[in-house]
């Protein structure tokens, strides 16, 4: 019997444990946990340590199935598993979300943190949510990979569809193995699908529309932030619920701030954020797009990149 | 003055600095081409610092991320702020690490400062 074993990564949501779950000739073993941060508002639960399934590709071939958790704050268990479970993996499927705002920002990103593993091992990039947001495509796709350096194999799929994700698998041993049956694999594992015409729900909880999560109460989510203010593109309150007076002038002053330096100094690029801290003080911080900005009040602890990729995330989940 | 900034800039974690006072620049190592930096730097912590005054705050520290750069500004004291330049990607806390190093030469040359 041949051993192969394949290690899926990606951003929060882009489809990992989804992915595992319809190839999976077991019941796959995750180690899901409530969401305690911005993601809430894709979902109500995501992989903390990793995911796990089994795929018999014919009588003498096997496919072990390894997931990462997502957020960044789980990353020693990336460590852990490319130093131990999945050293001797035959590639790297990185699961893109076409949705994100940038989604060659997440490809920099995971290819820069799974550089070493990568150097010997085959990787795949798999573009998923094109059904939501069919740009950029397959061409544009290759065309920016070429412009970074990545000549690697890109395929569009959809992470629910056992037979979508099965491309994933040929693309990666297919041609080593001869003997799969590739009709039948995908006849078998058709049962996996949570295709929503097929089962009539997603896989990860989908949050209804009826139970839609705001961008206030997503942020309110994430342990150590304490208040929360979002403005539209004119720089105009949205919904607030910082409750402490202080805070909310302070913030409303760095807003109208960053709002000027806008105008005035574009020329020296976009401004990311601006953060206030105090030694016994909440820490304030403020972040804007064209279209939005964000104010967030959180705990002096909290570190600041975890803020950061919070607000990122809220921000780019709330323009869906 | 000049070579206590001499002392702050350091290769990896702070390209430039300068000291204000109010609004105004007394002392900065800011090259020309970084110059436009520094007029942010200006009218961005003069004003922060003033907000952080007007609402009885405490903070006393605030960082802006501008293109590749971020410009972190300390109050030193009502008024008298230090602000460094760095690189986007470099880390808060190394810039706030090498600022605690130095703090006592800050703290004798602001001394002196008000001596002379």
């Amino acid at each position: 019997m041949t051993d192969y074993k394949v290690l899926f990564t990606g951003s929060v949501c882009s489809g990992k444990t989804t992915a595992i779950r319809s190839l999976s000739d077991i019941e796959t073993v995750d180690t899901d946990a409530r969401v305690s941060d911005s993601a809430i508002r894709r979902k109500r639960k995501t992989t903390i340590a990793m995911d796990y399934g089994v795929l018999d590709l014919s009588d003498s071939a096997r496919l072990h199935l390894y997931g990462t958790p997502g957020q960044e704050r789980f990353k020693f268990m990336w460590e852990v598993m490319m130093s131990d479970l999945v050293h001797d993996a035959e590639g790297l499927v990185l699961l893109v979300d076409n949705t994100r705002n940038d989604p060659f920002k997440d490809i920099r990103f995971y290819v820069e943190e799974f550089r070493d593993f990568i150097v010997r091992r085959r990787l795949i990039i798999a573009v998923t949510h094109s059904d939501e947001k069919a740009d950029p495509d397959h061409d544009y796709y290759m065309q920016e990979l070429k412009a970074m350096g990545l000549f690697t194999t890109v395929i569009f799929i959809d992470a629910r569809d056992p037979s979508s994700v099965l491309k994933i698998v040929k693309e990666l041993v297919g041609q080593r193995e001869k003997d799969i049956a590739w009709p039948e694999l995908e006849q078998r594992l058709a049962v996996n699908s949570t295709m929503p015409q097929a089962s009539g729900e997603g896989d990860s909880p989908a949050i209804g529309v009826n139970e839609e999560v705001t961008l206030l109460e997503a942020a309110m989510n994430t342990r150590g932030i304490t208040g929360a203010i979002h403005l539209g593109a004119d720089r105009k309150v949205l919904s607030s619920n910082v409750s402490s007076k202080q805070n909310k002038e302070l913030l409303r002053s760095m807003i109208n701030l960053v709002t000027a330096l806008e105008a005035k100094a574009s020329f020296l690029g976009h401004i990311d954020d601006l953060v206030l801290y105090g030694p016994q003080q909440e820490t304030l911080s403020v972040f804007v797009e064209e279209e939005q900005a964000l104010g967030l009040c959180s705990h002096k602890d909290l570190s600041i990149n975890v803020v950061k990729q919070q607000a990122v995330d809220l921000l780019q989940w709330s323009r869906r | 003055m000049n070579e206590l900034l001499g002392t702050i800039d350091k290769p990896n974690v702070v390209e430039s600095s300068c000291f204000l006072e109010g609004k105004e620049v007394t002392t900065s190592s800011f090259t020309k081409a970084n110059r436009h930096y520094e007029t942010v730097a200006r009218q961005t912590f003069s004003y922060i610092f003033l907000n952080v005054g007007k609402h009885k705050s405490k903070h006393n520290e605030a960082h802006l991320e501008i293109g590749d750069k971020r410009l972190s500004g300390f109050l030193l004291k009502a008024n008298r702020v230090l602000v460094c330049l760095s690189e986007k990607e470099t880390n808060i806390s190394d810039v706030r690490a090498h600022i605690q190093q130095v703090q006592h030469l800050i703290a004798k040359a602001e001394v002196e400062r008000m001596l002379a």
